[in-house]
């Protein structure tokens, strides 16, 4: 099974948590680190996270379920953030996202059955000089068509058999 | 004080008040959610606009927020202010689901009186509502998260105010979501303020679900009779079965708070075991009869053997008015003075406790002002929940909060802990001065500004509480240390006072064990669960000619006793009690006596039986019982102002009302009692401590049926290294041998705990309940259970 | 088109980041070195104050003033916070600069920590800005290894600690408060103010929070002086230069440093090379979603702080977003408020509730299915929504409703009188 997060990490976590004066400051960075391993956060990463912390869990869940951007249920390999704020969307914002709901077959919210991929609408990338854009997992792909999107989709199935 | 206008009314509201508070005193109707006088303002809900039309800050504005200001002209009328209101109330009902019909917070939703308040009435928005899944938060609360307005006054309850650890908020925007990480029960021991506190039906009582509409609810104000701290409640029901229990408002003591002991522990009022009928030897006989067959065998004792043969045994769970009549009726049979508490060192500690001139007392609400709060033998978690409530309000405005106590104690709030033994703790105080720990907490009591003493009788017991007297008058030089004695039961305070004209040194066991004594009325106290040597004194009571008890829970030697009078519990008479402060609070009747319908129609319809009294409405209160033995027909009025005639100290005692701030007594004048010697023990060898656990010890919540999910599993604690030294390790099944028995238990390691000592939590229904706190430590043994084999 | 003198942009080559070797070919540092050698705290103040910067977050507050609030002689720790959460539609300016010259940001935070006689920093950078997280992780080390950043800097005896802390999504995060609260890893609902940052910020210490933009500006001001600084707007009473992040219907969508002051009109034709697919001006977003609509009416007005405050408007973070005369203003409008809406932190009641309120309208009137009463009620949620909310969150939201009922009322009872989009 995988692990949470390394060993490793871990120490290096609670070693800063001793020198900190504040180590509650360390929570997103914690969650990131554990979603960046495991992939998303599940219920053990928050326990985790809070042990480090030396916080009762709901302190960190508390922060955690408040963010969009920390996963607190199970995504896919490639987490698609769709920006649906008004750059991409007044420039075909909404064409990627049925284009990429078709060709994967799932709606937004869901994960395709190979795991290998969700679809999320989010608020603006910060990309609206590059409309429409996406965001997989923390890759930004701006200036989007759909003949791009289906490259993207392909790559990203390559990379994951590779 | 700032003295403005509201609507052309003016009023003067404390310094700091905002404009809110000062529409609150006027009288004037400003809808609200976030603000609560006990959690403050956050400025959330934006439901009390009103419009400052002179004052610094003009214009609408949320009256929480706005500092009432001298000269300010408020007005709640204008258009624009109105419907700002009305639009807010709209926007807090788009979600929330029309089941006012079916809800249990129905006819006591502030939600439901705000919105009309704020002049909603139709909402026009036709979407879908956000729904939630609710969460299991174990028994005592239930969840219905749709109905959340999100003004977030649970968090700030449950979390800040109480310093619960497992409750917050979760997610955002219109999702925000009130509750636990996981399901599961609610770990705080004040988790039932959550029910009072929000203003609608997310939390609700569940051991009170779905059995009455709170318009039905027979409601009185009365006094919390679990611990000595004689919190208010407002206990209500119905069909003559208590149902449930709220806090009720007193500012000086509990604010608007009250532990869960409390709120969930009143069901051994409707306990299917409490005796209802009189009995002679075990058998049921008409109530008249008994009372005057116990008068006929009084008498003819007393005429035969002297009063001398005769006692008395009041408790601190009888009201004032009871154990005082007692008083008289020993009067009246030449008997001693009657003893207050079963258990002689609670009752001296509460007779020292009274003593303490009553300016140098402090109440909760000054507990939760002071800086510096030192803590000597007391874990308010157990002996008196929302003492640490209060000492957590007072950590959060900057008090520190140190402690000496062998347990290993528990807080909501961080607090220094040092853990010493009973023993050395008594020898310190005794001789302070040699003790380098209370040398300098004395230094820091000094310049502190307002520090408070809280010294525990059960640990100290009297001897310790008058050490403790002397040591807070040597730290205050400028300004006043007042002192907090935290006592056994809701009138041990006033049993002390009744307890200081007697004679200290008279042994009641003592007495009973030569044969001196032939007859003993008890007065709604166990004394073979309550003394501090159970089986001794079982064994003695056993040798009386008659033993006559009063009493409303079915107790041991309720059902040994020779002539048994079953009484009204508290929630069924009026009456006073004394709390640990000295503060007198009255009590007034919810119920009459009677077995609940739910029992006499088995659940169902009630029952048809033409009779002319409800079943199981005999009991009489204590008084009345006491009352008729001495031909006195005074009613609670007269005998309150007889009261008075006699013990100048209660002067206010004829003033008080159920549901008001009670009033505390005068000083007495009593000078302290001379100490007896304690014996106390050598440090060294093991001893084992007897401890209040948190649930159950207490003779209410171990009968209430509601509480038996919070009993702790019977175990023995003990510091680690201690443990080591002897070779055991955690959770290991041992033997330990006492005076009082042998008990297979298995080991707990507390790494907090004092050395040298076992300690044992005294839980009922189990082997433990053979201990009785309130006692020094006990020489005791402990084994392997494979070694002992 | 070459004629703006380039600050903040003098060292961009798109697809590239300068570090600190091109940092310093350009002059990069030498304020620092002239301000810690020649200037006292104070003059620092002084000089940003009289330059005539106002905050590039986004309200536009003069930086000196601000400044000279601060307690600069309380005991340490005290605070300076760079905001970068910069999640604001329209708005990717910030990001811009980082991804091409970070070390502007950290020769402008040690100065304004100079300046406010500030111990310790933090930049707080949005999650989608992973790229820019890397540079500033690289330019802080690199900085440090220099001596512009840590003990003793350049042996001024002046020390700053400088951390960087990436977020993980949320608009209201860039709401100074709220912001505060997510550095501490608390939930980031904004703080009732009073107490401000300055006086109680950050772990409850005095705290200035400046956008990434004003900050970078500061080494500018240093080396060329508030003469100099302020005769680079085209307006009088304008200061500086000012990065504008062209999106929507352009058919040139890209970030340009250019004068404050300059005319709507230039930005479109001459940077923006005319509105898309040739079609017509609509409107257009001045400085971010939460800005009120300008149309082909306010062409010729200089982009500006107040100027833009005299139409009713504001200018924001300067992220102009043109609308072609084909888009349905209702769905431009309800798009920001769906927005705002979902970034509401959930606090108060106008904000969580009474957005989606409005979105519901909105929605109802766009699909063709509002009733003139369904307007009615749209006027009341914006008259009780604005300056209500807790924070300035859904008084931003308020802005393109504003807009929206001002310049485009026909537009929407053309909606209800038609039941259906025109466009
Ligand atoms: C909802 C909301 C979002 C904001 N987002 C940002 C932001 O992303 N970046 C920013 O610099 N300021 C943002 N601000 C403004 C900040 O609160 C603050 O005023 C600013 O950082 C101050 O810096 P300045 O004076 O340099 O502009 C936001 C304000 C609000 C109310
Ligand atoms: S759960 Fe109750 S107390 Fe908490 S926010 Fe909702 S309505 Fe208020
Ligand atoms: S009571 Fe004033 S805002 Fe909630």
């Amino acid at each position: 099974m995988k692990k949470l997060l390394l060993k490793k990490e871990i120490d290096a976590f609670r070693k800063k948590a001793q020198k900190l004066e504040h180590p509650r400051e360390m929570v997103i960075d914690l969650l990131r680190a554990i979603q960046d391993h495991f992939g998303w956060v599940p219920d053990a990463g928050v326990e985790l996270a809070a042990d480090i912390l030396g916080v009762p869990p709901i302190e960190v869940e508390e922060v955690a379920t408040f963010y969009d951007k920390i996963y607190r249920q199970k995504v896919g390999r490639y987490p698609i953030h769709i920006c649906d704020s008004i750059c991409c969307w007044i420039r075909g914002g909404e064409e990627i996202a049925a284009h990429l709901q078709q060709q994967l077959g799932i709606k937004l919210g869901q994960t395709t059955s190979d795991g290998l991929f969700t679809l999320l609408p989010t608020c603006c990338l910060g990309g609206c000089g590059r409309a429409p854009s996406i965001m997989v997992g923390k890759r930004f792909y701006g200036h989007l068509t759909c003949d791009g999107l289906d490259q993207i989709i392909a790559q990203l199935r390559e990379e994951a058999v590779g | 004080m700032p003295t403005l206008t509201i609507d052309n009314q003016t009023v003067i509201v404390a310094e700091g008040g905002s404009v809110l508070d000062a529409a609150i005193a006027l009288g004037i109707v400003v809808p609200h959610y976030c603000y609560h006088p006990a959690l403050g303002a956050v400025g959330a809900c934006r439901q009390c606009a009103v419009t400052i039309l002179e004052g610094s800050q003009k214009g609408l504005k949320m009256a929480c927020l706005i500092p009432a200001e001298d000269d300010m002209q408020v007005s709640t009328c204008e258009e624009e202010a109105v419907a700002f209101r009305a639009q807010v109330g709209e926007w807090l009902m788009t979600n929330h689901p029309h089941d006012c019909p079916v809800c249990d917070e129905g006819g006591e939703c502030q939600l439901q009186e705000m919105t009309i308040g704020a002049g909603h009435g139709i909402r026009r928005y036709r979407g879908n509502k956000r729904t939630y899944l609710n969460q299991d938060l174990g028994p005592f609360v239930a969840q219905e998260m749709n109905r959340c307005i999100q003004c977030y006054r649970c968090v700030r309850t449950y979390k800040d105010y109480c310093g619960g650890e497992d409750f917050g908020v979760m997610g955002s925007q219109q999702r925000v979501f009130f509750g636990r990480f996981k399901d599961g029960p609610l770990e705080s021991d004040f988790s039932g303020n959550l029910i009072d506190f929000c203003p609608t039906g997310v939390f609700t009582d569940r051991t009170n679900r779905f059995r009455t509409r709170s318009w039905d609810l027979q409601q009185a104000p009365s006094i919390c009779p679990h611990c000595s701290l004689g919190c208010s409640i407002l206990p209500g029901g119905r069909y003559q079965e208590l149902q449930r229990v709220r806090a009720g408002g007193n500012r000086l003591t509990n604010d608007s708070f009250i532990c869960d002991r409390a709120r969930f522990g009143s069901d051994w009022n409707n306990h299917p075991k409490r005796p209802r009928e009189a009995r002679i030897s075990g058998e049921k006989v008409e109530f008249p009869y008994a009372l005057e067959l116990l008068e006929e065998r009084l008498e003819k004792l007393v005429e035969e053997y002297g009063g001398e043969t005769l006692r008395l045994l009041g408790s601190p769970r009888a009201s004032f008015e009871a154990n005082l009549l007692l008083k008289k009726l020993a009067e009246k049979y030449g008997a001693p003075a009657p003893y207050y508490d079963a258990h002689p060192r609670r009752a001296f500690a509460a007779r020292m406790a009274a003593s303490i001139p009553s300016g140098q007392l402090a109440s909760l609400k000054q507990l939760r002002e002071s800086d510096l709060i030192l803590l000597v033998g007391v874990d308010p978690l157990a002996e008196a929940p929302v003492l640490a409530l209060a000492l957590r309000q007072a950590a959060r405005a900057g008090a520190r909060i140190v402690a000496l106590d062998p347990r290993p104690l528990e807080l909501p709030c961080d607090f220094e802990h040092h853990p010493l033994t009973q023993e050395s703790l008594l020898r310190g105080l005794s001789a302070p001065e040699e003790n380098e720990l209370l040398e300098s907490l004395r230094q820091q009591l000094e310049t502190s500004q307002r520090p408070v003493l809280v010294g525990g009788g059960e640990l100290l017991g009297g001897e310790g509480l008058r050490l403790l007297l002397h040591f807070s008058e040597s730290c205050c030089g400028s300004h006043d240390c007042l002192i907090f004695p935290v006592l056994h039961g809701p009138n041990s305070f006033g049993g002390g006072i009744l307890g200081a004209t007697g004679d200290s040194n008279r042994n009641l066991i003592e007495d009973l064990e030569n044969g001196n004594v032939r007859a003993l009325i008890c007065v709604e106290t166990d004394p073979a669960i309550e003394h501090s040597e159970p089986g001794r004194m079982q064994l003695a009571l056993s040798r009386l000619e008659l033993l006559a008890v009063f009493d409303h829970l079915p107790t041991n030697t309720v059902a040994t006793a020779d002539i048994f009078l079953p009484t009204r519990t508290i929630y069924e008479c009026a009456g006073t009690f004394i709390n640990n402060e000295g503060r007198m609070q009255a009590f007034d009747p919810v119920l009459e006596p009677g077995i609940p319908i739910v029992v006499t129609g088995s659940g169902g319809h009630p029952p048809r039986q033409f009779e002319t009294t409800p079943p199981g409405s005999a009991p009489r209160s204590a008084v009345h019982l006491l009352q008729w033995l001495l031909k006195d027909r005074n009613d609670l009025f007269g005998l309150r102002r007889q009261i008075i005639k006699e013990l100048p100290c209660l002067r206010d005692l004829d003033r008080l009302a159920a549901g008001d701030n009670g009033r505390r007594i005068a000083d007495c004048g009593d000078t302290l009692e001379e100490s007896r010697t304690e014996i106390w023990a050598q440090e060294g060898e093991l001893q084992v401590l007897p401890i209040t656990a948190r649930y159950g010890s207490d003779l209410y919540s171990r009968w209430s049926q509601s509480l038996t999910s919070r009993f702790e599993e019977p175990s023995v604690w003990i510091h680690p290294v201690e443990a080591a030294e002897r070779g055991f390790v955690n959770g290991q099944k041992v033997v330990l041998r006492t005076v009082v028995g042998h008990f297979h238990l298995p080991l707990v390691f507390k790494a907090k705990m004092a050395r040298g000592r076992l300690i044992v939590p005294c839980l009922p229904g189990t082997p433990l309940e053979v201990f009785t706190p309130g006692g020094l430590s006990l020489p005791c043994k402990i084994y392997s259970e494979v070694d002992n084999a | 088109m070459s004629s703006t003198p380039q600050l903040l942009f003098k060292n961009r080559i798109p697809g590239k980041t300068a570090f600190l070797k091109e940092y310093c070919k350009t002059g990069g540092y030498s304020a620092l070195v002239k301000a810690l050698k020649t200037m006292s705290p104070a003059e620092i103040v002084q000089l940003v104050k009289s330059s005539g910067l106002r905050g590039r977050g986004g309200a536009g507050f003069s930086t000196g003033l601000k400044w000279s609030f601060f307690p600069s002689d309380k005991p340490a720790p005290k605070y300076l916070v760079c905001n970068c959460d910069e999640m604001e539609p329209g708005t990717y300016k910030d990001g811009e600069l980082l991804a091409a010259d970070p070390h502007q940001l950290v020769e402008g935070m040690v100065l304004s920590a100079y300046a406010l006689n500030v111990d310790e920093g933090y930049i707080f950078i949005r999650y989608a800005y992973e790229g820019q997280f890397k540079n500033l992780q690289k330019a802080v080390a690199e900085a440090k290894k220099a001596g512009y950043l840590g003990k003793n800097i350049l042996g001024s005896g002046f020390d700053f600690e400088l951390h960087l802390h990436g977020s993980a999504g949320r608009y209201i995060l860039g709401e100074e408060t709220a912001l505060l609260n997510g550095l501490e890893g608390k939930r980031p609902n904004p703080r009732i103010k009073p107490p401000f940052p300055a006086e109680r910020g950050l772990f409850g210490r005095p705290t200035t929070v400046n956008n990434v933009e004003t900050l970078a500006n500061i080494p500018h001001i240093i080396n060329g002086g508030s003469e100099w600084f302020k005769g680079l707007a085209r307006n009088p009473e304008g200061a500086g230069t000012k990065l504008f992040g062209l999106s929507g219907h352009l058919n040139v969508t890209e970030c340009f440093e250019l004068p404050v002051g300059i005319p709507l009109s230039e930005i479109v034709e001459v940077y923006g090379g005319g509105v898309w697919k040739s079609r017509k001006f609509k409107a257009c977003l001045p400085g971010g979603a939460s800005t009120p609509y300008l149309t082909a009416e306010h062409m010729d007005i200089p982009l500006d702080f107040d100027t833009l405050a005299a139409v009713g408007s504001r200018f924001g973070t300067a992220g102009v977003t043109v609308f072609d005369d084909k888009t349905c203003m209702v769905a431009v409008t309800l798009n920001l408020l769906q927005f705002f809406a979902r970034e509401s932190c959930g606090w108060c009641t106008p904000c969580r509730d009474g957005l989606p309120l409005v979105c519901w309208l909105l929605e109802k009137i766009e699909k063709g299915q509002g009733t003139m009463g369904d307007l009615e009620m749209l006027k009341e949620q914006y008259r009780h929504i604005g300056g209500r909310s807790f924070c300035a969150l859904a008084e931003g939201a308020m802005g393109p409703l504003d807009g929206l009922m001002r310049l485009f009322e026909q537009e929407v009872i053309d909606h209800i009188e038609k039941g259906h989009c025109p466009f």
